[in-house]
Order: structure tokens, then C-alpha cells, then sequence
């Protein structure tokens, strides 16, 4: 600890200028659409290089990709770079997977949430790229790979691998510090090096050789992309007076500086984070990629001196702007478990420093800002804390709760610094984690953490454990025979069955996973993200082969509160109070419990609830998460990591809900189950103090992957000074208690209710969803009705 | 057992589980708006006033009493079927009749209606068992600068019990607030004021006889304990429930603010707390007639008007308290 840490200086708050008005009055109006540049260029490429490596291929396939596609500068912009050639439009990845998008480039337009617009031109384009596609997408290859049980347990929703098996993994953080102090060409210089040293005697050389360089092919395409920048940027001020003239031209100065040299100013280095957080996206298909702490590498260029606060503010709140139109398309289905257009670019403020001192700086304060004066839905705004955090800042992040927005999402050192330590990350890079996507703790640069690696249907266990391993649904086999609900004599019983499915299930979702793992790593290395993450290029080998420091592989349990909910009711009421037995239990699950209100009613008030500091039923609900979080950790992955569980869903527990018959906690077949550790919407009816105290009874150290607690506040409840005070007590409380994570949703039922009648007039309503925020208007109606659902704390 | 248990069942002879027992009809946790930071409201059932725009007339009555929740009923007929004592019934209408003359109290319906439209409003409790839920949220009030609040009805309708409970509070260093109509003889007040911190009261009207005669009772023992606590240097909140036609004119208004600002400077604010028809419904679940059916809400300006008025004579005047 270092005992006279600096003077903590609070900067001036600035509200938002007319650029940065303007800038968002045309992003809420710009309607998403699909562009097929991207899939053109790059397939494109990949013919032109059959037979290379394919380290090689995919260098060479990104250079083609920058040095062809639209590059633009809008009106007023002070950061500069497109990931597609329109603003909020998404590229398509086809070597990742695009059978979906042929399916459903007709309904892309007409489906129910995250709508894109598609020409039919580009539709032409789409479809002539994808006949390359027909069996080399790691979609189809990961398929071929996984054993088959593993691939049905997926086709029946036990678990989805969806993500990473459609998609690319995403769920980085590359070295941003690294680029903005010694910049790309320093990673050019450490490749080219690397490459000299190499014993060519060594089997591995060739590989090796390889790897570097598609490093220094990617690394230089991206300070070529950047000078595109440039020109655009001196055509635009050759017809241009004033102010925008010169402020065109610093930017193409600026353009032809950075990223390959070190940044000097703050816009500088805006605009070399910005490049290589926007490539890193046109590069790797995965969402996720976490600008995470960004207050600590940031706050050098501000104290540079020589950009004033306001202009610091302007700039960090169009970068804000660029942020939110960052764009990805997805199928129809994973839309259902990641609504919103979100990407879950979770930037961090506050916390330790590597020294355990407190990390607060005047930039935490600008980004906390910033988010208030943009009210977009991305980046995800994120604030850790710890015993030294400054009550100003604690404060001020209260006060942007408040706002209604779901963020900033809060998240306990206390608890998280010992979870990474255990998991053999070093003391200090352990207190310089950050946060990936929706919860996920990692040491950025150093780790790749195949964070959402899959969802784990929870309650879907449940319904097995009571069927002999029979899906109620399809009326398949597909687990273990391991009792039938009407034959078990005692709880233990029933507990033992539910082992016995979560180790079964557990073990073929880690097998799949691990096929779409080396599929990555075989078919689809990144080179330019890869030279981002130590020790990459020290290894001469990719992220994706395990080039990292830290690998971890990441699945998450959902439905916590009704697995253990639906557990504890068939503990008291069936086994110890005997109100019902084992078959009219059945029965009634059977029957969906048909003309059975009466009992299903026993099971829901009768049977004590997770979520009201009631200490049967959290008991329960722990030992449920706990078999699950065991069983993951028992896991290691291709690239010599170790499996770590997490306990959230992002918005997965409206579908997976939807695959599970009717469970003993009163739910009914097919609808929604519990997001995250958060307690069962309605079942926590004795207020927020009792909800977090359950949830903070469970285990959140073991699920290091992150656990997330949803808790909704009427308005009212946080009113005037004494709002935030109580607001602060409510996280205060919960963390000294053990949790992990805590985000708010302030926002009345009244104004979610009017949103849904009327979307048109609440274009601009940002909501929580689950570990990222986005446009409620935006979401499907059963989500949108999920999240009026979630109990909202009142009194 | 938490609170939320105990609405399972009721049981008569819970009174003689202790030497001292009272009548509690709800508990709250995180109640933010009854005193400082996060605290936790035990409501006390019974009141000697009968005020006409009462919230909670299911706490007038000392005793426990059977309510029925219609919007929750799935006539699943268990209630009939398990009264010993028939008080249940359907009418060849199909109306639903309780006979409340008849019931025992034995709890059998509401430990069988599983839909909890069925309840009977009050729990015998043990000065242990109010602590045992209070406590769980300790944490809390450490963390916020709260406590635990006394409420009802009327909290001192039960002294004995509300003393013990607040001696209890003291002794595990929480801090106590009382929630009170200060109808109560002043020596028994002055007795529970020694370990409170905080008195939220309310001044319904300043003309006795209009108090009289929409609580039932005048109000000049309700002013002399109010003076009285000030005097003692407690910390007062006084709040004016504004009833339209009852209590809302601004002559009642500037008397009630000037009787606040007599007090001195231990009133931390007077709030005006607007009507709102929110309880109207339990008054029928208890087969009971709400006084003042139909009246309006004031408007927003008259709600902003009488606030200016009172602003007048009282530093803090807040709306809604």
C-alpha cells in the first residue's frame, strides 16, 4: 500500500455540447442495416489464398478487408473510424458461420427484435460470398468435431454453445495500453525480432515463423487503415473554412501518427484506442471486446495537460457515440438470449491500483460523465469497489443509476481479487482486473477467457433429475437413468439425482465446448489481436492455440432461483411437512398443473423462496449453484487453461425458460426462469435488503466466472439525498456480504408500461437487461415483459 | 420463523408463548421514507382514534381480525370446507357472506388457503421474536444510518410492549423511532420518549372539535405531548395528512405551521403528506364502510399552495414527506 497517495483533483462536470447533441439525434435515428463489404472482401481473399497457412490467410484476409472497404468521417466527429459503410450497420462474418444468414436474410427486416435493413443487393452480394462458405465455416467444423451426445444436449437446450460456436469468441480486452505508450510499430519490432531469434532446428519454427508474420502483416494493414483516415480527412477539409478545417486536418495528423507511434495528447490517444478497439471488432466476430480500465490508461493523456476538461469531455462523449454504433447481427434465436444490438463493452472505473492503493483519477470521473451526457446503451459502464473507494465517486456512480440507465453495474473487489488469486492469476495483476462483457473478471492483455463459453439450463436439470433423464418435451432419453420424482423416498435422493444429471450434462458441455475451442484455434487465429495479448508473440503462437498468459473457458449456470426454489419446495412440503406426496407432486408437474391452481399456489407460498433472507430455501439454492460450480471446475480446455463457472445469463433465461416443462416452484411450462443469482420475479416480496442478503449467501467466490444480481427500485425509493445514501447502503451491504455483482434498473412499471403501448415516443428508453443495457424499444414483447416482471422494490 | 412464515398460520394461543406478547400486524423491511436511512417498520395493532380517511383500518382493532383478499380468491372452496364453525358461505347469488360473528379464530382457513386471499390480520409476538426479524437487517441500518420504526395503529396503544420492544432496540444499540398519534396519557409517553430517538407524529387538525370529530377524539392531549416531547429535547417529524374538505383549508394549514415553529428547532421538518385513496379497498375486505368514499385527491396546486403557506412559519416544509 502506498501511504500518500496522490491528491484525487475532481474535474468539472460539463454537459453534453451541440456536437455531441447532434451526434446522437442522428445515431437514435439511424436504423441498423446489414452490410456485406466485409464478407465480399474477405471471401475475396480467402480464394486468393487457398494452400497458404492459414495464419497467413487470415492476415492477409483482414489486410484486404481495411485496405478495401468504405471509409467515411461524419459531420462533427473528433474520433474517426467505421466498422462498416454505414453508421449502426453490421458486417457479416461468414467463416464463422452464415447458413443462418442465407436462412434468414427475408425475415431480417420483419423479425420481432433487432431489426436490420437489408438492400436486396446486398443480399445478392451475401448470398454469392456464402457458396465459398458450404462446409469450411468453424461452425460446421466444430460440428463435425463434437461427439454427438454433446450436439443433441445442445439441439435440446440442457446447455447452449451457441456463441462461440456461430460466432467468433470475442470477450477480449487487447493491450490498449501497450498501443496508446509505444505503439503498433513496437509489436511490429517485438514480431520481427521474435522471428530472428527462432531456431529453425525446432519442429515448431515453421508455425512459429508463420504466426509472427501474420502479426506484422495484420499490424501494418491496420496503420495503412488509419492513413485511409487521413486522406479522407484532408479531401473533406480542402472544402471545408473555419474551425471544422482545422479540426480536420489535426485529425489527419493524428491519423498518420497513431496507432503506429506512441499517442502524446488525449485525442491522440482516443484515436489510437479507438482504431484498435474498432479493428479488433472487424477482425474477430465476437462481442465483448471490453475497453474495461480505461480511467487508468486514459488519465496520463488527460493530465498531459493540454486538452482542456471541456474539450476532454466533448471528445470522450463522441467516442461514447462511436461506441453505441458499433453493430453485430445474429441470428434469430440468439437474439432471444442477446436482445438489444448490445456488444457489452464493459469499461471499468475506480477500484485498486497494481499496488492495492486506490485507482480513482479525474478521468473516472469524465467517463461517469460521459455516460450521463450520452444515455446510450453502450459502452457498458462498469465501477469497482473497494474499501478505499472515495465516497465522491461512490456518490456520483449512485447518482448515475438514478438516471434509470441499469448502469453503472457495480462490482466487489473484495470478492473478486481473492476469486482470481485462486485462480492463479498473480497478486497484482489480480488487482488489476477488469470486467469483459456482461460480469466476467479477467486481467486484461494477459488473458484469454473464453468468458460466455456456454448457458447452462439449470432448471432443465431439475426436470431431468425428476424424469429418469427423460425430456418431458420431446419425450427422448437423454441423461442418465437416475430415478423418477414418484420413486424417491428422501430429498437426499432427489439431490442425488441432480448430481448425478449436472455431472453427466457438465461433462458434455465441456466437451463441446472444447471442440469449438480447437476449432478456433486451428481455423480461425486472430493475428492482429493476437499481438495485443502478451505472450502471444513470446510464444509464436495465436490467442485462439493459447498464446495467452491466463486461459480459462467460462459456461454459466441459469435459473439458479428456480432450480433451488423448485428443490427446497419438494424438501418441505413433500418430504418434511408431507402436504403433498412424491406422486401428486408428479402428477401435477406432468399436467402442467392443470386444473390444479390450488396446489400449484402450495408450491408457490407455502414453500420457502429464495430471495427473502429466508435461510431453507438459500440454503438450497446454494447447494444447487454449488454441484453445478463444482462439477465445471473439474474441466481444463485445449489451451491449457481450466474450466471457471459463472452464475448469469445475459437475457439466455427467457429462451432456455422456454424448452422447461412446469417445475415445483409453481412455474409454469415454458416460461421464463430467473436472471442470473437474482431471486424469482415476484418471489422476493420482502424487499430489496432481504433479496440481497439471499443472493449474497451464495458461493460468488467459486463462480469466478461472475455472478449477476438484477434489483429494480421504483423512483421513489431513491428520491433526494437520502436516495443515494440508501442506494449506497443497499451495494455497501451486499458486497460486505459477500456478492459479486450489483446493477440497478430505476425505472417506474408506469414508464416501461407507456414504452410498450407507445415505442415510438420512448425511441431513446435505455433499460437494463442482464449485465448489459439496451433500447427497451428495441427488445422482443416476452423480454420486455420479463423485465417489467422483475419485482420492483417500492415501499 | 420469519415474518413472512408466520402469515402461514395463526394461532390464538401464540398470546401466552411469553409473559409479555403484543399484537403485531405487519413488518416491513427497507422502509425508507419513516425516519433515517434504511429501516424496518413494525406495525402494532390497535388505535384509539378512528380518523375517516384511515390507511390501515385493518389496525384499529386491538385484536386479531379475519380479512379476505377477493383479487387473490381461486375459489377453490377449502375455506368452507375446513371452518369448524361455518362462518363461510355462498349465497344463492353467488356472493361470497362471512359471518364473523361466528369465527373462533382457530386458523383453520387460513392455513388451508394456499392462494392467501384468506387472512387474519395480527400476530401474537414476543418482544425476541420482533428483535429476531429486526435484527436481520442490522447490516443495513449500520450501513445507512437507520433502524428499526414503531408504527401502527397506534404503537402506544400497546405501552408495555412497545417499551420493551424499544428498551430491547437501545440495548442492541439500534436506533429507535416511533410512528405515533400521540393519544396516549403523557406520563406513559414521557416513559417510551426516553428510549426514542426519533417521534414522526401527526397533526390532523388544529380545531379540537373538528378533530374530534373526524378522529373521534379532540386534540388538545395530542398538542400538550407533542409540546412535551419537544420540550425534551426529542427530534420530531410532524406530518399533516391533507384530507380534501377536511383538514385542507389554509387557516388550519398556517395554525398547524405555527404551532410547528413554536416547538423550536427539534422539529426536523413538517410534511405535508397528500391524500390518496390507496387503503380505500381494505376498509371492504374488512365488511366495513369507507367514510369518505368518492372524495378527490387535491389538486397539485392546492397540495403546492399549502406548502408555500406553511413555509411561512417552518424551514423545511416537504411534500410527501
Amino acid at each position: 500500500m502506498t501511504t500518500n497517495p496522490p491528491k484525487l483533483v475532481i474535474p468539472k462536470l460539463c454537459e453534453p455540447t451541440e456536437r455531441v447533441s447532434q451526434a446522437l439525434e442522428r445515431f437514435v435515428n439511424t436504423a441498423p442495416a446489414i452490410c456485406a463489404e466485409r464478407a465480399v472482401l474477405l471471401t475475396e481473399s480467402y480464394k486468393a489464398t487457398e494452400g497458404q497457412p492459414i495464419a497467413i490467410r487470415r492476415a492477409k484476409a483482414l489486410e484486404n478487408v481495411l485496405a478495401n472497404m468504405s471509409v467515411f468521417i461524419q459531420e462533427g466527429e473528433l474520433i474517426v473510424g467505421n466498422q462498416c459503410s454505414m453508421p449502426r450497420s453490421a458486417p457479416i462474418f461468414p467463416e464463422f458461420s452464415c447458413k443462418w444468414v442465407e436462412e434468414e436474410l427475408d425475415r431480417l427486416e420483419k423479425r420481432t427484435a433487432d431489426v436490420f435493413l437489408i438492400s436486396e443487393e446486398t443480399k445478392e452480394k451475401l448470398r454469392s460470398a456464402f457458396t465459398y462458405w458450404d462446409g469450411r465455416t468453424t461452425n460446421e467444423i466444430a460440428a463435425a468435431l463434437m461427439p454427438p451426445e454433446s450436439l443433441e444436449a445442445h439441439n435440446d437446450v440442457v446447455y447452449t454453445v451457441g456463441n462461440y460456436f456461430y460466432n467468433g469468441v470475442g470477450h477480449i480486452s487487447p493491450d490498449y495500453s501497450k498501443v496508446l505508450n509505444e505503439g503498433l510499430s513496437s509489436v511490429i519490432e517485438s514480431a520481427e525480432s521474435a522471428i530472428k531469434e527462432l531456431d529453425f532446428a525446432d519442429a515448431d519454427a515453421q508455425n512459429k515463423r508463420r504466426f509472427l508474420e501474420s502479426v506484422v502483416i495484420a499490424n501494418n494493414a491496420v496503420i495503412a487503415f488509419a492513413e485511409r483516415f487521413a486522406k479522407v480527412a484532408e479531401e473533406q477539409a480542402a472544402s471545408c473554412e473555419g474551425t471544422r478545417k482545422d479540426e480536420l486536418l489535426e485529425i489527419a495528423r493524428i491519423c498518420r501518427k497513431v496507432p503506429a507511434q506512441p499517442a502524446d495528447t488525449l485525442q491522440e490517444a482516443l484515436q489510437a484506442f479507438w482504431f484498435v478497439h474498432l479493428v479488433v471488432q472487424i477482425e474477430s466476430n465476437g462481442h465483448s471486446i471490453s475497453p474495461m480500465r480505461f480511467d487508468q490508461y486514459m488519465n496520463p493523456f488527460l493530465q498531459e495537460g493540454s486538452t482542456s476538461v471541456e474539450r476532454a469531455q466533448e471528445m470522450l462523449d463522441m467516442l461514447w457515440v462511436k461506441f453505441a454504433e458499433l453493430n453485430k447481427v445474429r441470428d434469430e434465436a440468439s437474439t432471444m438470449a442477446f436482445a438489444g444490438y448490445p456488444m457489452f463493452m464493459n469499461l471499468i472505473v475506480g477500484g485498486q491500483q497494481r499496488d492495492g492503493s486506490d485507482a480513482t483519477n479525474a478521468m473516472s470521473f469524465l467517463v461517469l460523465q460521459a455516460s450521463a451526457n450520452t444515455k446510450l446503451y453502450a459502452p457498458s459502464l462498469s465501477i469497482r469497489i473497494h474499501e478505499g473507494t472515495p465516497d465522491v465517486l461512490y456518490k456520483r456512480a449512485a447518482e448515475v443509476s438514478r438516471l434509470g440507465l441499469g448502469y453503472p453495474a457495480y462490482y466487489n473487489d473484495r470478492v473478486i481479487i481473492p476469486a482470481l488469486l485462486a485462480r492463479g492469476l498473480s497478486r497484482e495483476d489480480a488487482r488489476d482486473y477488469g470486467i469483459i462483457g456482461c460480469v466476467e473478471p479477467q486481467v486484461g492483455g494477459k488473458t484469454e477467457g473464453w468468458h460466455d463459453a456456454a448457458f447452462f439450463n439449470m432448471s432443465k436439470v431439475v426436470e431431468l433429475c425428476l424424469n429418469d433423464g427423460v425430456d418431458r418435451r420431446t419425450g427422448k432419453q437423454i441423461g442418465p437413468k437416475s430415478g423418477k420424482l414418484e420413486d424417491f423416498t428422501s430429498f437426499d435422493e432427489v439431490m442425488q439425482s441432480y448430481e448425478a444429471q449436472t455431472s453427466y450434462f457438465v461433462k458434455l458441455m465441456a466437451a463441446a465446448d472444447n471442440a469449438v475451442d480447437m476449432t478456433h484455434g486451428k481455423h480461425c487465429p486472430l493475428p492482429f489481436l493476437s499481438g495485443l495479448v502478451e505472450d502471444c508473440i513470446g510464444r509464436g503462437m495465436s490467442l485462439q492455440e493459447g498464446g495467452a498468459i491466463y486461459n480459462f473457458t467460462g459456461p454459466q449456470g441459469v435459473g439458479v432461483a428456480n432450480a433451488g426454489d423448485s428443490l427446497a419446495a419438494i424438501k418441505k412440503l413433500v418430504f418434511e411437512e408431507k402436504l403433498i406426496t412424491v406422486k401428486e407432486l408428479q402428477d401435477a408437474l406432468h399436467s402442467n398443473f392443470e386444473g390444479q391452481e390450488d396446489l400449484r399456489l402450495m408450491l408457490v407460498n407455502r414453500a420457502p423462496k429464495y430471495g427473502n433472507d429466508n435461510d431453507f430455501a438459500d440454503a438450497v439454492a446454494k447447494d444447487a449453484a454449488d454441484i453445478y460450480c463444482n462439477e465445471v471446475n473439474r474441466y481444463t480446455n485445449p489451451r491449457g487453461g481450466k474450466f471457471q463457472p459463472g452464475l448469469y445469463p445475459a437475457s439466455a433465461n427467457v429462451p432456455l425458460g422456454s424448452v422447461v416443462t412446469a417445475t415445483p416452484d409453481g412455474r409454469m411450462a415454458w416460461s421464463p426462469l430467473a436472471d442470473g443469482v437474482s431471486p424469482i420475479s415476484g418471489y422476493d416480496s420482502c424487499g430489496p435488503t432481504a433479496s440481497v442478503l439471499s443472493v449474497a449467501k451464495l458461493d460468488h467466490e467459486i463462480a469466478s466466472n461472475g455472478t449477476l444480481l438484477n434489483q429494480k427500485f421504483h423512483p421513489s425509493a431513491l428520491a433526494g439525498d437520502n436516495g443515494l445514501e440508501n442506494l449506497k447502503a443497499v451495494t455497501e451491504t451486499y458486497f460486505q456480504n459477500g456478492g459479486f455483482h450489483v446493477q440497478y434498473n430505476v425505472i417506474s412499471r408506469e414508464t416501461l408500461e407507456l414504452a410498450q403501448e407507445k415505442p415510438e415516443d420512448y425511441k431513446g428508453l435505455v433499460v437494463r437487461v442482464a449485465g448489459y443495457s439496451a433500447f427497451f424499444t428495441a427488445l422482443d414483447k416476452s423480454l420486455q415483459d420479463d423485465i417489467i416482471a422483475r419485482t420492483e422494490q417500492t415501499f | 420463523m420469519t415474518w413472512k412464515e408466520r402469515q402461514h398460520s395463526f394461532r390464538l394461543s401464540d398470546r401466552h408463548n411469553a409473559a409479555l406478547t403484543g399484537t403485531v400486524f405487519d413488518i416491513q423491511r427497507f422502509s425508507v421514507h419513516d425516519g433515517n436511512g434504511i429501516r424496518t417498520l413494525v406495525f402494532l395493532k390497535g388505535c384509539p382514534l378512528h380518523c375517516m380517511w384511515c390507511q390501515n383500518p385493518e389496525s384499529m382493532s386491538p385484536k386479531p381480525e379475519l380479512m379476505r383478499l377477493p383479487h387473490l380468491c381461486i375459489g377453490c372452496g377449502k375455506c368452507i370446507e375446513k371452518c369448524p364453525e361455518n362462518v363461510f358461505s355462498i349465497d344463492s347469488e353467488g356472493a361470497f357472506i362471512v359471518e364473523r360473528g361466528k369465527c373462533t379464530y382457530c386458523g383453520e382457513c387460513v392455513a388451508h388457503c394456499y392462494a392467501g386471499a384468506m387472512t387474519i390480520v395480527g400476530r401474537y409476538m414476543t418482544v425476541d421474536e420482533v428483535m429476531e426479524e429486526v435484527e436481520r437487517d442490522r447490516h443495513f441500518y449500520e450501513t445507512s444510518g437507520g433502524g428499526v420504526t414503531f408504527s401502527g395503529g397506534e404503537p402506544t396503544m400497546q405501552a408495555e410492549f412497545l417499551l420493551e420492544c424499544l428498551c430491547e432496540a437501545h440495548r442492541r444499540g439500534l436506533h429507535t423511532a416511533i410512528e405515533t398519534c400521540a393519544m396516549v396519557r403523557s406520563d406513559v409517553f414521557e416513559k417510551i420518549l426516553d428510549h426514542t430517538d426519533l417521534v414522526l407524529t401527526d397533526i390532523k387538525h388544529m380545531d379540537s372539535a373538528q378533530h374530534k370529530r373526524l378522529t373521534g377524539a379532540p386534540n388538545e392531549l395530542v398538542l400538550r405531548n407533542i409540546s412535551n416531547a419537544a420540550a425534551m429535547g426529542k427530534k420530531l417529524r410532524i406530518r399533516v395528512p391533507l384530507i380534501p374538505g377536511c383538514n385542507d383549508s389554509v387557516e388550519n394549514i398556517e395554525a398547524t405551521a405555527k404551532f410547528v415553529s413554536s416547538l423550536g428547532s427539534n422539529v426536523e421538518s413538517l410534511d405535508i403528506l397528500p391524500y390518496h385513496r390507496l387503503g380505500e379497498s381494505k376498509w371492504e375486505q374488512l365488511d366495513r364502510t369507507y367514510p369518505l368514499h368518492g372524495i378527490e385527491p387535491n389538486a397539485k396546486d392546492t397540495v403546492l399552495a399549502m406548502h408555500e403557506v406553511a413555509q411561512k412559519y417552518v424551514e423545511s416544509v416537504t411534500i410527501g414527506g
